[in-house]
């Protein structure tokens, strides 16, 4: 009989560099040779192996996704520990591309504002590369950042180049924040829901949103009070997820595989659904 | 409906299982202890415990193995695992199991498919085998009582003969050798089939109905009966493994003592342990019993209606008699919540 082959099979990716960015994160370029995830969407996510020691899901972190991929990953435990001792040289292994990411065809021709707390950054940011690559294609476009405390910032050199250009407003927040090298009118003391106020965002506008499960909550309030509807809002959610494809079962909610129907989901298509503490939905049912 | 059906005589089976060993191993219920029975390896007819009704695991085990090694590594490659498969006949699967087994199909086969598990199910025949209920099984109240699908070949007990369903092309060529001994079914033996399923379908005496899952479900999602259960829950994961539609698994590393080879596998994995839906940073989606408990008993009831259409339940009974703290007792549960929600409902009414 005609056997048919794993869909768990990792393709090996060499760490062509690592940049250390701001706290316990690392900016990993992986080389492959194949294109497989050359067909990567913003928003999407790849399962990441360490040999030895195990997976974990990490979003896609680079609009371009070429033979070479780039992964933003914090140490945080075990996978991403041993991650953290490896070299340029050596290889780990790539599964995916896995699960819906952001609607970029229907942001098109829309007004877009990408809202990213703490890690969530990394998701956002192959958005805004997308975006900015097919800049004409779409109208306005905003990005607010927040994180707890200025020295967390991540990609602070591009987003300096993002502030220069007079083609996306960049919004930034700290909870608390040190001097910074950055323009005043840039980084802000207070909350991304703080900007949200600020900027000029109404209800014709996609929102794209990735950050803590808490933060989810108070970014729909003030969105909701711009008269943006349930079906502008995005929600990258993060659950655990072991296989990615549907099969494992630790990233179900309600009645769908995250990996599979998310990471990415619209609001509107979130009601109803227990233990989604994301939202408010969650509470009865 | 009799085209595809032939009667076997009681006194002609252990030909039947001879020629039945003659296309592989042949795995059936055997009495391990006295209560409980379990799918083993059997060489002889003899062992066969034709009245044992819910094995201890059910039938999955053999498509999809506690755990199961996906690859091996080096330093230098990564190899899938492709171990030899034998061909296998499992013989006495009931109603529930076959169900259960084409719900694990619908979710190992849905893309992309799980090689793991189809290959060793695509080189294996199933033989069905009737039951008579005990107080446990509510596969009558699931729907799920009658064969519909999932088998090869079934047998329906009709006194001193079998009545042989022969339902697929691997079914016709399992039979071929033994058709000498088959005789086509006739009118007498069509009215024994019809009586026995009669017979059958009045000895579930649990009166349970599942109406409005969804919505008591989501009504009494509060109700305190949750918190009385999960006060009571060990966190075993007892539950799981026992379920024909349980799928869900783990992926870990062993590595070698030298570090740098070694293999992953897949091993079982239970949403009743605390950590299934803990995340970095230790949030945990689901911290306690309660939480976990609610999560089992909405994904069996009706948690995979929206992709799939169907539910997860088969009504076997095996959670409930394996579960130490006796809170799996799907039937009692969902009755209790029916009932307040229908004393509410009327009292809302007036
Ligand atoms: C869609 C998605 C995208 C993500 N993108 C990024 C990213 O771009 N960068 C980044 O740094 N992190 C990202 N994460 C989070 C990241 O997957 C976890 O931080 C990671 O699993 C931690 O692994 P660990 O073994 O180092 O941590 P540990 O805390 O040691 O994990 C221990 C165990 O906890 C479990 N676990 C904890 N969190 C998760 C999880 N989310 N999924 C699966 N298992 C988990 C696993 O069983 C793991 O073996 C993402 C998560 C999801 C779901
Ligand atoms: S639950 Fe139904 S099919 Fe299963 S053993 Fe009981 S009577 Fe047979
Ligand atoms: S939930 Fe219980 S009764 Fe239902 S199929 Fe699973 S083990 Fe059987
Ligand atoms: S990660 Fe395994 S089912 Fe979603």
């Amino acid at each position: 009989m005609m056997q048919i082959s794993t869909p768990f099979m990792p393709e090996k990716g060499v760490i062509r560099s690592i940049v250390p960015m701001a706290q316990d994160n690392y900016l990993f370029e992986f080389k492959t040779d194949t294109d497989r995830l050359a067909a990567c969407k913003p928003g999407q996510f790849v399962e990441l192996w360490v040999p030895g020691v195990g997976e974990c899901p990490i979003s896609v972190c680079s609009g371009r996704v070429t033979e070479s991929i780039q992964l933003l990953v914090r140490r945080v435990g075990r996978v991403t520990n041993a991650l953290f001792q490896m070299s340029e040289g050596d290889w780990a292994g790539l599964r995916g591309p896995y699960g819906h990411g952001f609607p970029v065809e229907r942001y098109k021709g829309q007004n877009l504002c990408m809202v990213a707390g703490g890690l969530g950054i990394a998701p956002i940011r192959s958005l805004w590369q997308y975006v900015l690559d097919h800049r004409q294609d779409f109208g306005k476009v905003i990005l607010i950042y927040g994180m707890r405390h200025s020295d967390e910032m991540l990609f602070r050199e591009e987003l300096k180049l993002l502030l220069q250009r007079g083609d996306i407003h960049v919004f930034l927040a700290a909870d608390d924040a040190t001097v910074c090298e950055l323009p005043p009118f840039a980084m802000q003391v207070g909350r991304v829901t703080d900007m949200i106020r600020q900027a000029a965002i109404d209800h014709d506008f996609q929102v794209a949103i990735c950050g803590p499960p808490v933060m989810y909550k108070y970014v729909i309030e003030e969105l909701k009070a711009k008269h943006v509807t349930d079906q502008n809002i995005w929600l990258s959610l993060e659950r655990q997820m072991k296989c990615g494809i549907g099969k494992c079962g630790h990233c179900f909610i309600g009645g769908r595989f995250t990996c599979q129907a998310g990471p990415v989901f619209q609001l509107a298509d979130l009601k109803f659904v227990p233990e989604l503490i994301e939202c408010d939905n969650g509470g009865a049912q | 409906m009799m085209d595809h059906c032939f009667v076997l005589a009681k006194d002609s089976f252990a030909e039947f299982f001879e020629s039945l060993s003659k296309l592989g191993r042949v795995y059936a219920p055997v009495k391990v202890s006295d209560q409980s029975y379990s799918f083993r390896q059997v060489e002889s007819h003899e062992q066969i415990a034709f009245e044992a009704l819910r094995t201890i695991l059910p039938p999955k085990k053999y498509f999809y193995p506690t755990q199961e090694t996906i690859l091996r590594y080096n330093d230098v490659q990564i190899e899938e695992h492709k171990p030899e498969i034998d061909f296998q006949i499992l013989f006495g699967v009931h109603p529930c199991d076959l169900a259960g087994l084409g719900i694990m199909d619908t979710i190992f086969t849905a893309g992309p498919a799980d090689s793991h598990y189809l290959n060793r199910r695509q080189s294996s025949l199933i033989v069905g085998l009737s039951c008579m209920p005990d107080k446990h099984c509510f596969c009558q109240s699931m729907g799920t009582d009658c064969p519909e699908s999932g088998y090869d070949l079934f047998l329906t007990d009709i006194g001193d003969d079998y009545l042989l369903e022969v339902r697929t092309a691997a079914g016709v060529k399992a039979v071929d050798p033994i058709m000498p001994l088959l005789r086509a079914a006739g009118q007498d033996d069509e009215s024994r089939y019809k009586a026995f399923w009669s017979n059958r379908a009045q000895a579930f005496t649990n009166g349970f109905k599942p109406d409005n899952l969804r919505s008591v479900m989501a009504m009494e999602w509060d109700n305190k009966i949750w918190d009385e259960m999960a006060d009571r829950c060990l966190s075993c994961g007892n539950c799981t493994p026992v379920c024909p539609t349980c799928y869900c698994f783990d992926l870990v590393d062993i590595a070698s003592l030298n570090g740098t080879s070694g293999e992953r596998r897949r091993e079982w994995d239970s949403c009743q342990f605390v950590g299934f839906a803990q995340v970095a940073a230790d949030y945990n989606f689901r911290p306690g019993p309660v939480d976990r408990l609610k999560f089992w008993y909405r994904h069996k009831l009706h948690g995979f209606d929206d992709p799939f259409g169907f539910q997860t339940c088969v009504g076997c009974g095996r959670c409930t008699v394996s579960c130490p703290a006796g809170i799996d007792d799907i039937v009692s549960v969902v009755q209790a919540l029916q009932a307040t929600n229908q004393a509410k409902t009327k009292h809302d009414a007036n």
